[in-house]
């Protein structure tokens, strides 16, 4: 807490019953040039950078940050240095910081200022407009892959686009895409007078419309119905890669979407752990929104995991779960952490009985969006994601599956150990009974 | 629910919480940051000069038996110098368990005199064992440097080392023997002779420097993870001592002490939660029961415990603020200050006056359970307890008493936590 925060620094009434010491402050809204002058150039950040420790093309947090950016000041000319293009944005440095800067932010937005004054390369553009890629892909998922995931389309990407040969680009459901199994059994939905808005992200729509299923099922399995409204794109991958106009388009596109269930008092509930911080907290800081509708619908959106542990602390969830005696290794995305809502999926996986959770402490897989994508950087993201690949193997050949929140980090484990990755949704879904964790499908009960 | 919830992950907090959890309490860390362990030379400070005159301490247990009569609000005082050897030994333990031995003088309980990244002479209790050859009362000092290496200067330190009456002098060798990369910090360094063909390639080299009756110094980058292999190779290879003279920021001792404390956190089932920002609190009938984080939502996280230990450290770790119009507050819990002195006495004039800054002496009073006091002497939660940096009525800097200050206080609250655990609070889940 600042000063400015309080009334009367040491003046707290003792003993007082449910007294906060100062009003809640969200934490978005201290201005980010304002923290700039928190750092007191302790290199902490520089000391837990993947990035720099992985490439010296990233001279680390501090020096592409806080020290960079008077060089950025508002009328500051050209942008003297693009090495903060380096930056993969997985936010340790914020995590590390004692002062509490928002490095990361920094960086985003000194990358936007380089797309703003030279423009964005193709590839980039293209990495921005994974929803796209998403629909057209899925009009024809089987031509779609053979013709993206053959080595000489993944040679002439890289060539031409510079997009890495080898790097895990994920492929399009075969099965159908999320919404149309959604369409496909909407007679069977449950209807309740309990219902959540169900925030699926593009990656669930065309990719992994399996995490969807689950989460649906464990939403229906609680007693909710669930309500998936229109929505589109959360914004981050332009985000990520410099595009702020595009991405407030989309972001604002969402707000007004989701806007009328968060008024209504609907829970909006993600398994896209980055999508939801998008949509909580990212677009509208770096994009400097701060509006009445965008609030409310910050206020109403949970991070599925989040959301079950909520339910759990109050009672409501459903605890008919049965033993899943397997050693899980569990890794806790960037953007988990990012949410610094503690991490909600091994407090929910903590319920299945014979379920032996292993929590890493990598600080990163490597991909980050579409970071290691980019032909220049994947050998950096492997590097960096050598933690968790090591952390998993060092478990043994016992791991079938690995855990993560972020689908991101699921393909990147999958391209770096191998081993099948799951959304803890997927697992929570399997010890209800009601999914299959190996054939990455729901159940079909007996008569349903 | 958790037995004790501890706000700060700095040397106290850790060692706190790694206490209670050996105790069986069920602990959870939360901090805004890593804490000032990254700033540390990694040594155990104790006492290095004298509160009252600011003379050099040859014996800080003694000295501070002396200082705790004078000061009784002293942290030392509160916790007693039984309790501070005591804890001395636990964190000594601690250390060596997950392989980072420390040790001081030949003769027990005298300080060591260690150079210091300018060639000044600085007293510690405890060093970790990489430093310990650096003791200055010895054999001629070689000083070895890195060309290109951020803010170390062999030649520098030597000099100093030299006017202080010492033998020593300094060399340089090529970057290009530990690093390809055009740009490294001091953990980037360490990393790359974690690599044995690296700190072979230094070994040899080093050996050429070398002459007769000499003893090596090195900065503080002999290795990370492999940090005590890495050591014991290039010793076995030149055959003299060779130590680490500790850099600027960021401080590879402090890391691999920090390391080691998150490893037994880690063993331990201690949940860490880093990036949590307090920003308000629950109290009913006296007690704390719960604190507030900033999250990603405007909904903050509680966290509920059955007791809570403040361990946010001092104006350095920002477990206080301060602001240009004079207001200085602590930071996680609004607690009341003690010993806060008027806005135009906060400092000396010197910078480096011996008697220290009078600032630095403001804290949270605490009484004898290292419990934060109000005004009038009472507690102001029933279950809170503080420790480290953040305490009142010393002055760390001009003490030289940061890291023992921050043991000897950690471990004493845990303790008085555990004790108070009552019975019907152990079934709880």
């Amino acid at each position: 807490m600042t000063a400015a925060q309080r009334n009367e620094p040491g003046t707290e009434p003792v003993g007082q019953a449910s007294s906060p010491a100062g009003a809640p402050v969200p934490a978005a809204h201290a201005s980010l040039y304002e923290l700039l002058d928190q750092c007191l150039k302790c290199n902490i950040c520089a000391s837990y950078c993947p990035v720099a420790a992985a490439t010296d093309a990233f001279p680390g947090p501090k020096y592409a940050g806080p020290q960079a950016q008077r060089f950025r000041e508002p009328g500051a000319r050209r942008t003297p240095d693009h090495s903060v293009d380096y930056c993969s944005a997985c936010r340790v440095c914020n995590e590390a910081c004692p002062s509490g800067v928002k490095i990361a932010e920094l960086n985003a937005r000194a990358k936007a200022k380089i797309v703003q004054e030279r423009g964005i390369p193709l590839r980039n553009w293209l990495l921005g407009r994974n929803e796209v890629l998403g629909r057209v892909g899925s009009l024809a998922p089987h031509l779609a892959n053979l013709g993206m995931h053959n080595p000489v389309s993944r040679l002439l990407a890289e060539k031409v686009m510079g997009i890495a040969r080898e790097a895990p680009i994920p492929r399009w459901s075969t099965r159908g895409t999320f919404g149309a199994w959604l369409k496909r059994t909407k007679g069977r939905r449950l209807k309740s007078d309990k219902k959540v808005v169900y925030f699926h992200g593009c990656s669930t729509m065309y990719y992994e419309p399996a995490v969807g299923q689950a989460a649906v099922a464990v939403f229906e399995h609680n007693g909710y119905e669930v309500i998936v409204p229109p929505q589109n794109c959360c914004g981050l991958p332009m985000l990520n890669n410099g595009e702020f106009p595009a991405a407030a388009k989309l972001y604002r596109s969402n707000i007004a979407k989701l806007l009328p269930y968060a008024e209504a008092g609907l829970p909006i509930v993600g398994t896209s752990i980055s999508c939801v911080l998008t949509l909580r907290e990212e677009a509208a800081e770096l994009l400097g929104i701060d509006e009445e509708a965008s609030r409310t619908v910050q206020r109403a959106t949970w991070d599925m995991c989040e959301w079950l542990r909520d339910l759990h602390e109050r009672g409501e969830l459903r605890t008919d779960l049965c033993e899943l005696a397997m050693l899980l290794p569990y890794h806790a995305s960037c953007q988990t952490r990012a949410h610094r809502m503690g991490k909600p999926a091994l407090d929910v996986l903590a319920l299945v009985p014979g379920l032996d959770v292993r929590e890493s402490d990598a600080r990163c897989c490597g991909l980050a969006g579409t970071y290691g994508y980019k032909v220049e950087k994947y050998p950096i993201a492997m590097k960096v994601g050598q933690e968790a690949f090591e952390f998993i193997e060092d478990l043994g050949d016992e791991v079938e599956f690995v855990a993560a929140d972020s689908e991101i980090c699921r393909w990147q484990l999958e391209h770096g150990t191998h081993k099948a990755a799951r959304h803890p949704a997927e697992v929570l879904a399997a010890a209800y009974g009601l999914y299959d964790l190996r054939k990455r499908q729901l159940v079909t009960k007996p008569g349903g | 629910m958790f037995d004790l919830t501890v706000i700060g992950a700095g040397l106290a907090g850790m060692l706190a919480a790694c206490n209670a959890a050996k105790a069986g309490l069920k602990v959870k860390v939360i901090a805004q940051g890593l804490g000032a362990l990254h700033w540390s030379a990694g040594t155990v400070d104790v006492l290095g000069y004298d509160p009252a005159t600011g003379t050099p301490v040859s014996h800080p247990l003694q000295a501070i038996e002396a200082l705790s009569a004078a000061q009784p609000a002293h942290p030392y005082a509160l916790a007693g110098t039984q309790a501070l050897a005591a804890a001395l030994d636990e964190f000594q333990a601690l250390a060596a368990e997950a392989g980072l031995p420390y040790a001081g003088a030949a003769t027990a309980g005298e300080n060591l005199w260690l150079p210091s990244p300018l060639g000044a002479a600085r007293p510690a209790l405890l060093a970790p064992k990489a430093q310990l050859a650096g003791a200055l009362a010895g054999a001629p000092l070689l000083i070895v440097g890195l060309q290109g290496m951020r803010d170390f200067f062999p030649e520098l330190i030597a000099e100093n080392l030299r006017r202080a009456g010492h033998q020593a002098r300094a060399a340089s060798l090529p970057l290009e023997l530990v690093t390809t990369r055009r740009d490294s910090n001091n953990v980037h360094l360490a990393l790359a002779l974690d690599d044995p063909a690296r700190h072979a390639a230094l070994g040899d080299a080093l050996a050429a420097l070398l002459q007769p009756g000499e003893r090596i110094g090195l900065p503080a980058i002999v290795g990370l993870k492999e940090h005590a292999a890495a050591l014991a190779e290039l010793r076995a290879r030149l055959g003299v001592p060779v130590f680490e003279v500790p850099t600027l920021p960021p401080s590879v001792p402090g890391l691999r002490l920090n390391a080691a404390l998150r490893g037994h956190l880690q063993r331990l089932g201690v949940r860490l939660e880093l990036n949590a920002e307090v920003t308000g609190l629950h109290a009913a009938g006296g007690r704390l029961t719960a604190v507030e984080t900033a999250t990603s939502s405007t909904r903050p996280r509680r966290h509920e415990a059955h007791s809570f230990l403040l361990a946010t450290g001092g104006l350095l770790g920002r477990g206080i603020d301060s602001d240009h119009a004079g207001r200085v507050w602590e930071t996680a819990l609004n607690l009341p200050l003690a010993a806060l002195p008027e806005r135009t006495a906060w400092f000396r004039p010197g910078f480096l006056d011996p008697a220290g800054h009078p600032l630095f002496r403001s804290g949270v009073a605490v009484d004898r359970h290292f419990q934060p006091v109000d005004e009038a002497g009472a507690p102001v939660y029933a279950n809170l307890w503080a420790a480290g940096g953040i305490l009142a009525h010393a002055d760390p800097v001009q003490e030289r008493s940061l890291e023992g200050i921050a043991i000897a206080t950690g471990i004493a609250a845990a303790r008085e936590i555990v004790a108070t655990r009552r019975p019907d609070e152990e079934v709880t889940s």
